[in-house]
């Protein structure tokens, strides 16, 4: 099944955790519920910074706070500390907290691997629409004001 | 929402990070992808004692044992029904304005519950 994924192209911020709350807030979610989400990605990057490749990271969680797979692909020409190494691109996922367990979360990992694998990185740093960004890495993008 | 509530849930989000990365699938995946699932297991373990020391140890005593128990500690209610054990919740119970700005647990199951806002 194919994931829908919303994107931001040409970020503003200016470091790590502003562009997560950029990212975030593209999804429209309640107060409270953004800021319990941005808590949870910040504590994971504090944890370890999740730059892969060069100039990308992927911050994500699984939380209780979101009942469907939320994926943004974020864009930055002049790229964002993270919190040392500049990245481009972002990919933030958060996956629900489901009973069956972590095999969805652990799918859609793998499912990112294999697309940033074998060129796949450098494809999408080089990608010139939200659209084509999503389509190496194998995602529908759903499309956001702005971004196109 | 009541400051405790939001810690119990973010304690809750910690507990299912540092579970994630002790999978072995999703700790092979992550390495493939270039990470170090075993370092942030060990920096999100200590970031989750630091959290829990902050919270109300009635709740976190709680907290621990409802986790112990059932493995997941906080649920949300949906369409008026705790998600964790699918209990219809009293109407007047859910209908309260500032539902969210108290602990609640479930009449029936005892986890921690709050409202999606």
């Amino acid at each position: 099944m194919e994931r829908l994924c919303l994107c931001k192209w040409n970020m503003s911020s200016k470091n790590w955790k502003s562009a997560v709350s950029e990212l975030l807030r593209e999804f429209s979610f309640k107060t409270t519920t953004e800021n319990l989400l941005q808590t949870a990605l910040e504590t994971r990057e504090l944890a370890d910074p999740t730059v892969i490749h060069e100039d990308i990271a992927i911050p994500h969680c699984r939380s209780i706070l979101v009942d469907d797979f939320k994926i943004i692909i974020g864009k930055s020409d002049k790229g964002i500390p993270w919190p040392k190494e500049k990245v481009n691109v972002i990919i933030l996922f958060i996956t629900p907290v489901k009973p069956s367990g972590p095999s969805e979360h652990m799918e859609l990992i793998k499912h990112l691997a294999k697309a940033l694998r074998s060129g796949g990185a450098e494809k999408v740093l080089s990608a010139g629409s939200p659209a084509e960004a999503a389509s190496i890495l194998k995602l529908k993008y759903e499309g956001n004001p702005g971004n196109d | 929402m009541i400051r405790e509530l939001e810690k119990l849930i973010s304690l809750h989000d910690l507990d299912i990070m540092i579970s994630d990365l002790v999978n072995k699938d999703i700790v092979k995946q992550e390495k493939k992808l270039g990470l170090s699932p075993d370092l942030a297991a060990s920096q999100l373990r200590k970031l989750r004692d630091e959290l829990s020391l902050t919270i109300d140890r009635t709740y976190r005593d709680l907290y621990d044992q409802l986790a112990g128990h059932y493995g997941n500690a906080v649920v949300p209610v949906i369409n008026q029904m705790c998600s964790g054990c699918f209990t219809q919740l009293p109407t007047a119970f859910c209908a309260s304005p500032d539902r969210n700005d108290r602990v609640e647990t479930c009449p029936s199951c005892g986890r921690f519950i709050y409202w999606c806002d």
